[in-house]
């Protein structure tokens, strides 16, 4: 039998055997395939097989392939997959691709083959792919698209032929079969030359949405006329041509048509671009929708060509331009769409750009050095947009003086630009439905009643415009307005007054981070139309129903971000059934049991309320940071057993006290008793009886017992209160210490005053607990003759310990005497240590 | 003892899979300057070379770099973190293709094709810190998908002008 722990040899040599396996057969090992999606897709990366793994089902529709080493694929590869749409070879190894290899993939509509540097392609290979409508053949070694086996794929959407070294343009006659080819890219190729009737399958039939990309090729030459006739949706033409070919080239575009082309280069191709002077001449004869220039340096003085030859081009977007200024427009130009996106202008260049009189779009864009706007636009009719933002541009009369006769303009941003200052003139531009001046810092607005004359304005932003909102009539004359957006400013003494009264028809709302502390209780009243309000990251202490309960309309409320503690219940009360979402998150709520209604309102609003991770205790501390909607609420419900109990315990400890507060001196002195008899036992005994008697019987006890007995032979000692306890301490503690504990016997001279005196039955109460721990000091009783015996049975105790213990009884004759006399002596004679002298005596 | 076989298996498994660390490639030895690099890809390895060291300290600089794809990089980010004893004391972080505007060539690439960036490289900070400190570098795609990784280890005692 095998000892426990210790492995066989076998196993041991299995293991490290498996330890020296190398790495990709250790994949093998293990389940070599990720199922993505269930049945469906498959990705088996990084293998070293052949053939489709076997755990992947029949049922796939996405195989992922990539990077395993195939080396060559045969025919009726695929057979186990036969429903395939996704097919994905990138980095295979695959050298040779044999007839026939996916006949079995009738569905297959994307093949990817990027980076197989392809040796042999069977004449059939792509056989049987009846459906394909993507083909990737990226870096696949490919150097002539005669040799391609694609003809029969009718299709086919897209051909992707990117990173080869194809040469020429030439398009085999298969290409007029496949109608349904939408892109076809040889970017990145040897293309030199493109000549005429290269791109004559593309001619035929009627082809408008095919892209072709030519970009980053050898261009040197166009022939005039290779492009004559041809309609495209898009041709990328960057850094297609070779270094100061351009010009030329392009001149074989002539008879182009198409929606969008695209010139220029990359920032980082070797070949750079200068603008010269007729670069774009040969643009002329081709007809085009929207023209793009993107990524050309050094424009110097040569710009008197450049809108040449694009004048009737509907839409010109120029990207990437070292372009300092617009030299020439043509007269009569088509332009509706201009574009300058990072370009080089210093100054607006306005004047060169109301030449454009058709133009209705126009966008001057991220352009760094752009500061200036001296120059003006005029008899801009048709202009609707304009977009000045990010820029750097600095300039005050802001904004009827730059737009003269451009009526119609109503789209104006000037958003994230450094300084402007309006003066509230808007005269020029009263049509104005959306201005934007967000980031940009402004000087008027909150001073002054500058937006009076906008009457039409539905859409405003001044978020972060440093503006303080101090005159009341800030907004004035905004009286179309539905979104006011001006977060991050601030009002004056840090309050929201009055200052939205005539913006009714106000949708949204946004005054976030506008370090607000106090709003006034009549702030909302005229926004009855109001559907979102963010007042969030404010400094708000509390959610005052009075101030929103106007806000009946509210769909989206954003409290967040501010120092709410609790939202009581009259302001839940408020918020209105429209209310969709609402946001307190990031307030410092208060999760005392106090707001337990709170708690629970939380708990039960769940969908309302966003970002409820956020939503945190803040006071008492040792819930801090606890989320609102996990609170545990049952921490606030009182507990009916414990308050039982705690009552019991409460009475209990009240009892006790009554107890101790009544019988204090006994409780006291039972204590003393029993933890120092021992020690105060030792004092010995001084007296040979200690006389518990009432005050009134003190001349009965000095004359019939005190004179009898302490002159009497045996003398005996008797302590007497009035005589032998020691002034200034107190009585008790003389009735313990004198009395009880240095004193044999104790008699008690039981009379009718006794009966009454407090401290004789106290006395009387501790002598007896004495004799029942000590059992040592007898109690001997004497009762008076004259004693009321129905008083003496209402002192149930006594009178039951007179039943139980002999006594003596004193009576004033003469035979009762002598009796009463001998019995008291005998019994005092009792544990008596006698001296020598007495015993003399004696 | 089935149980104890198993875990064992699974742990030598492991051992194998996590075992896989790259070289570390020298792009720079001089007397003031050395520069050395770790893939941190468990998938692959990549190369890079600065055509000359000492330039590193004009700020602009030729480098060449080459990587197989894992992923397409429609979109491409970078970021740096320079670690000093295990703390990450400097981040930078820029966007190489946003979406929308490929200005480099290799933006868009595709899965499994070839990425070779020859080139300069200007850095975004004023100069490159002096002493011993390791630089991880990321490249993310689109996907928040690690496209590269590599940890740099710099020893650098150049004087800058």
């Amino acid at each position: 039998m095998p000892k426990r722990g210790a492995l066989p040899l076998g196993t041991l040599l299995v293991l490290l055997l498996l330890a020296f396996v190398p790495f990709p057969l250790s994949g093998c090992l293990l389940d070599p395939c990720l199922e993505i999606t269930p049945n469906t897709t498959f990705r088996c990366t990084g293998l070293n097989i052949s053939g489709v793994p076997d755990g992947v089902p029949n049922t796939t529709l996405n195989l992922d392939l990539s990077f395993s080493n195939l080396k060559s694929l045969g025919s009726n590869y695929f057979t186990s997959v036969p429903e395939l749409q996704f097919l994905d070879l990138s980095r295979c190894h695959i050298h040779t691709i044999e007839d026939n290899s996916f006949m079995d993939l009738p569905s297959l509509s994307t093949l990817v083959l990027t980076a197989n540097s392809l040796q042999q392609l069977g004449k059939a290979a792509f056989n049987g792919l009846t459906s394909l409508k993507k083909l990737v053949l990226v870096e696949t070694n490919r150097t002539s698209l005669s040799e391609l086996p694609i003809g029969h794929l009718h299709t086919l959407q897209e051909l992707n032929l990117g990173h080869n070294s194809i040469t020429s343009l030439k398009l085999p006659k298969y290409f007029t079969n496949m109608t349904s080819l939408r892109h076809l890219s040889f970017f990145s190729n040897r293309i030199t030359s493109i000549s005429r009737g290269d791109l004559d399958a593309l001619r035929e039939g009627s082809r408008l949405n095919l892209t072709l990309v030519l970009s980053l090729n050898n261009i040197k030459s166009i022939e005039p006329g290779a492009f004559a006739g041809i309609r495209l949706a898009e041709l990328a033409l960057r850094s297609a041509f070779e270094s100061s070919m351009m010009q030329t080239a392009l001149q074989g575009l002539a008879g182009l048509q198409v929606s969008r082309l695209t010139v220029g280069v990359f920032s980082d191709h070797d070949r750079e671009q200068d603008f010269e002077r007729g670069l774009l001449d040969g643009l002329c004869q081709v007809q085009m929708e929207e023209f793009v220039l993107i990524c050309l340096g050094d424009f110097e003085d040569d710009t008197d060509t450049l809108f040449d030859c694009v004048g009737n081009v509907s839409s010109i977007r120029l990207v990437d331009l070292g372009l300092e200024q617009i030299s020439q427009v043509p007269v009569g130009s088509k332009v509706k769409q201009l574009e300058c996106k990072k370009c080089g202008f210093d100054d607006v260049p306005a004047m060169k750009l109301s030449l454009f009189k058709e133009l209705r779009v126009l966008r001057i864009t991220k352009n760094r050095s752009l500061k200036t706007f001296d120059q003006k636009f005029e008899g801009l009719s048709n202009l609707e947009v304009i977009d000045l933002s990010e820029n750097r541009l600095t300039f005050s009369r802001c904004c009827s003086p730059q737009f003269r006769n451009c009526s119609n303009l109503k789209h104006l941003n000037l958003s994230f630009n450094s300084y402007i200052r309006l003066t509230g003139d808007f005269i020029n531009v009263e049509n104005l439905l959306y201005l934007d001046f967000q980031h940009t810092t402004l000087f008027g607005p909150g001073s002054y009643p500058v937006f009076l004359s906008l009457q039409r304005l539905i859409y405003l932003d001044i978020s972060h415009t440093k503006t303080e909102v101090k005159s009341q009539c800030t907004f004035c004359g905004l009286n179309s307005l539905q979104v006011l957006k001006m977060a991050g400013n601030s009002f004056a003494d840090n309050k929201l007054a009055n200052n939205f009264k005539n913006l009714s028809h106000l949708h949204t709302l946004d005054i976030s981070s506008c370090k607000l502390e106090h709003v006034d209780q009549s702030t909302f009243d005229a926004l009855p139309e109001l559907k979102e309000l963010n007042i969030s990251n404010n400094k708000l202490l509390t959610f005052d129903p009075g101030v929103y309960q106007p806000l009946q309309a509210l769909r989206v409320l954003d409290f967040s971000r501010n120092q709410l503690t609790v939202l009581l219940d009259s302001a839940r009360e408020i918020l209105p059934d429209s209310l969709l979402l609402l946001d307190i998150s990031q307030n410092l709520f208060d999760c005392s049991c106090v707001y337990l209604d709170f708690l629970m309102w939380i708990k039960e609003n769940q969908e309302l309320l966003q970002n409820e991770e956020l939503m945190l205790c803040h006071t008492p501390s040792y819930v801090a940071n606890v989320s609102l909607p996990s609170f545990d609420l049952s921490s606030c419900h009182v507990d009916a057993g414990k308050v039982a109990s705690s009552v019991v315990v409460l009475l209990c400890v009240m009892v006790i006290f009554l107890l101790v507060y009544r019988y204090y001196f006994q409780l006291y002195y039972s204590v003393v008793l029993l933890s120092g008899c021992k020690h105060y036992a030792e004092r010995g005994d001084t007296y040979d009886a200690f006389v518990i008697h009432s005050s009134k019987d003190q001349e009965w006890v000095t004359k019939e017992l005190v004179e009898p007995l302490e002159g009497g032979r045996p003398p005996f000692h008797l302590c007497l209160y009035y005589r032998d306890f020691l002034p200034g301490v107190p009585i008790v503690t003389n009735i313990i210490q004198e009395g009880f504990l240095s004193s044999r016997n104790v008699i008690a001279v039981i009379s009718a005053e006794f009966l009454e005196s407090k401290w004789c039955s106290f006395e009387f109460d501790i002598a007896q607990s004495w004799q029942l721990v000590e059992g040592k000091a007898g109690i001997i009783m004497i009762v008076l003759e004259h004693v009321n015996k129905d008083l003496l049975r209402q002192r149930l105790g006594l009178s039951r310990y007179l039943r139980r213990n002999t006594y003596l009884e004193w009576k004033d004759n003469e035979i009762s005497k002598h009796i009463f006399w001998r019995q008291l002596t005998g019994v005092l004679m009792e544990g008596k240590n006698w001296n020598h002298e007495e015993a003399k005596l004696m | 003892m089935k149980t104890s076989n198993a875990l064992l298996f699974i742990l030598v498994l492991l051992y194998i899979n996590a075992s896989t660390q790259w070289p570390t490639h020298t792009v720079c030895k001089e007397d003031n300057l050395e520069i050395y690099y770790k893939s941190c890809d468990p998938q692959q390895d990549f190369t890079l070379s600065i055509d000359h060291c000492p330039d590193i300290a004009t700020h602009t600089f030729n480098i060449r770099g080459t990587a197989v794809l894992r992923h397409s990089i429609k979109e491409l980010y970078v970021k740096l973190n320079m670690i000093v004893n295990g703390r990450t004391v400097l981040t930078y972080s820029e966007t190489l293709c946003g979406p929308g505007h490929s200005k480099l060539i290799f933006c868009g690439k595709k899965k499994g094709e070839h990425l070779h960036y020859e080139g300069p490289v200007t850095l975004g900070i004023k100069e490159i810190p002096q002493g011993d400190y390791t630089i991880s570098a990321k490249l993310t795609n689109q996907d928040h998908v690690i496209v590269a990784c590599a940890d740099f280890t710099v020893k650098n005692y150049l004087d800058y002008y």
